[in-house]
């Protein structure tokens, strides 16, 4: 249309030959425009945010008035950084919690890591039986509220050392398992393994699904073995995923707070997250943000030596809109030995903690665990003056109804918006790749995951209490929870978007430009389609999250938007155990029936068809 | 100037810049009272104004006028008082917003600091934060029914209304130890006999725990005392550990003391029936109900030396600028119990059904053995008779407010040793 003049030299920045120049590169540029409004939507959501902390960080709390009685509340200080760091309490406060939660993140992160491959590996290369089911059932712990595992570690193992009712294998066999079995690091890592796998099964299995066997064989047929095929192809195709893996479960490690609470306590082991709970919990926010920064730079540092290692690079696009073949190795004499290993593993992650809950949710007097004892009452029963302070079971239970709505909605409403955000955010950043603006967004999208859950909860309430220019004061709302859950989930779907993205080769997209297709038909027709198995699986674990997540919205949760965990948490508080293992128990049972129909539907509505072909 | 596609860029991110940290702008802290909140005060005689004469019906009459009452508090008990307040006081709805004793701070603090006042009633406890934080930067307001002074102490009314008291003390199991309490003196507990036998709420996240904790910790002549007692020495105090008070924290944790997230599953680990080897713990007496409840043999340790009793309230106030502040009145009132009740009156459980409830009214969840009503005229719960026979020590705010961090900062330390 306008072309640059020739021989005049550039033309003046507000020149109408520039600003029509500009107008068209940036038509034919929609990555701009998205990238720009992103980015401006995420500084407000996410920077703002993170200055808040780092300048509360610098203040002078009106907590500290008892170590400094001069102090002046508001004030610039370097107090809390001395503290955390240069005083005789920065060993308790810091040195040692820090250590404690680099070995539990580096050891859940192995050992999730080796879990989830090797079930990705059994579910998409090999020819295991009751592959549906188990695709199925595998991403059930993670459904789980994650100390349901530790509790029900601590019905298993717990020992005389906490005293109180024994421990089932006491129970069985007289045996006192030994402490370092029954809390610390060591139940601590594995109850979170088996917790967290989820991650890096869900990306590495989405990753091999789309490896084209064809490469594979080119390799055989240049002579390579099994195991350089591996090394040489596979294993580099996987990298994004693996890599993804590695940093999503790492950083949920580092702030993760209720195993650690729940295992470590009996025998002082102390994480970061707990120490930045109990500062919040002592409204001493300046440890507890300064902790929250460490934490921040900590994600960052291993983020940033992870993408040296790994790196984001071109060369892992895989669908190229060439042929795609998929082979499934035959496990021969192994198939049936390995079916019952994968029937054993969900047996002790899926169906031992759903029965224990079942089981605690029908006992009369919760611990006592004979048959005399059961009662469907927490469930149907219409409210007791003499149990459970007369509140009614499940089915009869106006609060409870309400709160499972607000839970659906939540869900639903998180999902939706982070699939689309996602979508875009990838779109902007793998298509303008090499810019400026890519590298910013990329980061920012993936910033809120460096913040604790609950910290950024605390922020929220002190930024949404008051209405900022045109955004009304949204504390107390419903919006604001999808809000904060839509931000924290972020990392994960934008990180979905952007490997999807790169999987779509660029000329898929250019040749519909071609024949003069639009922006929104190629979004419709041809990227959406293409990636809507990696934008489902996001968008499903962000409704997953959504529904089970409790440190992150308890700050911001009320009567009039409560919701199922919520919920759960004041009755586990009340010591109402059986309400608390009832709603429990259905909160799980929803996430599961619901994924499990959005995962039936988008397979019969093609979705999963590069899978399967 | 020439208007450059760079000078625009920077000019757009420094507004940038600047409208970030605007709206990340500190936060002021009103330490006097504003000419705005003084007339409120004025017209609702609170604060400075309070008069101590009120016509109670006029005051309900208004509260009626507002039609609302709104209530930030730790314990969730509250909600199910909502059908009966309204019943007898058709007209006002309440609304109960049930955020534990941290964020009922937290939220009031905020809220406030950004202008926004819409809580009319704010129960919690944490001495230290609410007498200092609160009503000492004027968050909150005292307000006592003038005709209740009478019937309260004025400990329980000064500087702040208790709404009740409640106390931590030591449980032992009563089938380990059939011959009664095993020990009288707190510092046994700090012997080998008892290494990695006691148990404690974390201090550090539990508030009524570090309470606990502090009321033994601000008496150290006391502690002293009482180890002289045991001992017949002088104690001697570890390195860099202040008093004995202190020492006595420090040796706890020397000697193993076992940690838990929550209260039920510390006094199940001395109360569970059938066990060979319980713990003795410190835990909240309300507790002890979990003997008709769960089939607990938990016994309290009613005779230690110097202390078995450690008392911490829990306040109700009126939030500054309440929107409804004759409704709040009228609930703080109500949560007060009927004036009808006097020592002879007998209440029976539940307490919170018929003419029981009529009569302790919003006190009626809270009437359990371990609570004890700031009044001087309601009879003890069932089960909680054992209150009077025990000597007890109250927290102290003062002591919270200017030693609890220290305090807690000892006991990380020392925890993670």
């Amino acid at each position: 249309m306008i072309k640059a003049p020739i021989g005049i030299g550039k033309p003046a920045f507000w020149s109408v030959q520039n600003i029509s120049y500009q107008a068209y590169r940036l038509k034919t540029r929609p990555e701009l425009i998205i990238g720009v409004l992103a980015l401006c939507f995420l500084s407000f959501v996410v920077l703002v945010p993170l200055l808040q902390i780092i300048q509360d960080a610098f203040t002078f709390q009106s907590y500290d008035l008892s170590y400094e009685p001069d102090g002046v509340v508001g004030s610039f200080t370097l107090f809390h950084i001395d503290r955390v760091f240069n005083q005789p309490i920065s060993t308790a406060l810091f040195y040692k919690p820090l250590l404690n939660s680099l070995k539990m993140g580096f050891a859940v992160t192995a050992i999730a890591l080796v879990v989830g491959f090797s079930l990705a590996w059994l579910m998409v290369r090999t020819n295991v039986h009751f592959k549906g089911v188990f695709g199925a059932m595998l991403v059930f712990p993670y459904m789980m509220p994650s100390w349901v595992m530790a509790i029900a570690w601590l019905s298993l193992f717990k020992n005389d050392r906490i005293g109180g009712s024994e421990g089932l294998l006491t129970y069985l066999t007289g045996i006192q398992a030994p402490d370092w079995v029954a809390y610390g690091i060591f139940p601590i890592v594995i109850t979170l393994a088996l917790h967290y796998y989820a991650y890096a099964y869900l990306l590495i299995s989405g990753a091999l699904a789309t490896v084209d066997s064809e490469l594979e064989e080119a390799g055989a047929t240049s002579g390579m073995g099994k195991w350089k095929r591996i090394r040489v192809i596979t294993m580099p195709l996987l990298m994004p995923a693996i890599g993804s893996a590695i940093v999503l479960t790492f950083i949920r490690i580092l702030g993760t707070f209720g195993t650690p609470a729940l295992l470590g306590l009996p025998v002082r082991f102390f994480t970061f997250s707990t120490q930045i709970y109990a500062s919040i919990n002592a409204r001493n926010q300046g440890d507890a943000f300064v902790l929250a920064l460490v934490l921040i730079v900590l994600a960052i540092s291993f983020i940033w030596i992870n993408s040296r290692i790994i790196g984001v690079r071109k060369s892992y696009v895989t669908m190229t809109g060439k042929g795609f073949r998929k082979s499934e190795s035959d496990l021969g004499k192994m198939r049936w030995p390995i079916t019952i290993l994968v029937i054993l593993f969900l047996c002790m992650t899926v169906a031992l903690p759903l029965i224990l809950l079942l089981w605690e949710s029908l006992t009369l007097i919760p611990g006592n665990y004979s048959i005399s004892n059961l009662t469907t009452y927490f469930w149907n029963g219409k409210g007791n003056i003499n149990l459970a302070y007369g509140e009614p079971g499940i089915i009869h239970n106006k609060g409870i109804l309400e709160a499972l709505f607000n839970s659906i909605k939540l869900g639903f409403a998180a999902a939706l918006f982070n699939g689309v955000l996602g979508l875009l955010v990838g779109y902007a950043v793998v298509r303008g790749r090499g810019a400026r603006l890519s590298k910013w967004l990329e980061a920012i999208a993936f910033a809120p995951y460096i913040f604790p859950s609950i910290a950024l909860g605390a922020i929220y309430i002190g930024m949404f209490s008051t209405n900022i220019g045109p955004v009304p004061a949204l504390y107390g709302t419903f919006t604001i929870l999808v809000l904060i859950t839509v931000i924290k989930n972020l990392p994960f779907t934008s990180r979905t978007g952007i490997a999807a993205i790169l999987q779509i080769h660029q000329s898929l997209e250019e040749a519909a430009r071609v024949q003069g297709i639009g922006w929104f038909r190629r979004m419709f027709r041809i990227i959406i389609p293409l990636s809507m198995s990696g934008l489902v699986a996001g968008m499903l674990l962000t409704f997953i999250t959504a529904m089970r997540e409790l440190s992150l919205i308890i700050l911001l949760i009320s009567p009039g938007n409560m919701v199922l965990t919520g919920l759960i948490f004041s009755y586990q508080e009340m010591d109402m155990s059986q309400h608390s293992s009832a709603v429990t128990l259905m909160l799980v049972l929803l996430i599961i029936v619901i994924s499990v129909i959005v995962r039936l539907i988008t397979r019969s509505a093609g979705v999963g068809r590069l899978n399967v072909t | 100037m020439k208007l450059t596609k760079r000078y625009l860029l920077k000019t757009l991110s420094k507004a940038a810049a600047i409208a970030l940290f605007s709206t990340t702008a500190t936060f002021s802290v009103a330490d006097g009272i504003s000419a705005k909140l003084d007339a409120w005060l004025m017209e609702n005689s609170l604060g400075s104004h309070a008069t101590g004469q009120e016509n109670w019906d006029e005051i309900v009459a208004a509260a009626k006028e507002e039609g609302e009452v709104s209530v930030y508090t730790a314990s969730g008990r509250i909600a199910k008082l909502v059908d009966h307040f309204e019943a007898l006081y058709p007209g006002i709805k309440l609304t109960v917003y049930d955020l534990g004793s941290v964020k009922t701070i937290e939220k009031t603090v905020r809220e406030q600091d950004a202008g926004i006042f819409t809580t009319d009633v704010i129960t919690t406890g944490n001495s230290g934060q609410v007498i200092y934080e609160l009503l000492g930067k004027n968050r909150i307001f005292n307000y006592v029914p003038s005709h209740y002074v009478d019937r309260i102490p004025s400990e329980n009314r000064d500087p702040l209304l208790v709404r009740v008291n409640e106390a931590m003390v030591f449980f032992y199991n009563t089938e380990v130890h059939p011959d009664g309490a095993p020990i009288s003196n707190v510092w046994e507990l700090t012997q080998e006999k008892y290494r990695g036998r006691v148990g404690i709420k974390n201090p550090m996240s539990s508030g009524s725990s570090l309470m606990g904790l502090a009321t033994l910790v601000q008496n150290p002549e006391e502690m002293a005392a009482a180890y002289k007692r045991l001992t017949g020495e002088d104690i001697i105090l570890g390195d860099g550990v202040p008093d004995a008070g202190y020492e006595f924290v420090r040796r706890m944790l020397a000697n193993d003391i076992v940690i838990y997230k929550s209260g039920s599953k510390l006094v199940d680990a001395s109360g569970k029936a059938g066990q060979d080897d319980a713990l003795i713990v410190m835990g909240s007496m309300t507790y002890i109900s979990r003997n008709e409840s769960k089939g607990n043999v938990n016994a309290i340790l009613s005779d230690l030396d110097p202390v078995s009793r450690l008392v911490f309230p829990t306040f109700m106030s009126i939030g500054a600028h309440a929107p409804n502040p004759n409704a709040a009145k009228v609930l703080i009132a109500y949560l007060l119990g009927s004036t009808d009740i006097n020592l002879d009156t007998k209440l029976e459980k539940p307490y919170i059904e018929g003419a029981s409830f009529d009569l302790l009214q919003g006190l009626a969840p809270y009437h359990d053995a371990g609570s004890v009503s700031p009044r001087n005229d309601v009879p003890l719960p069932q089960g909680g008779e054992i209150w009077d026979e025990m000597k007890g020590w109250n927290v102290s705010a003062k002591f919270m407010w200017e030693q609890g961090p220290k305090l807690r900062d000892f006991w990380n330390i020392h925890a993670s040793q």
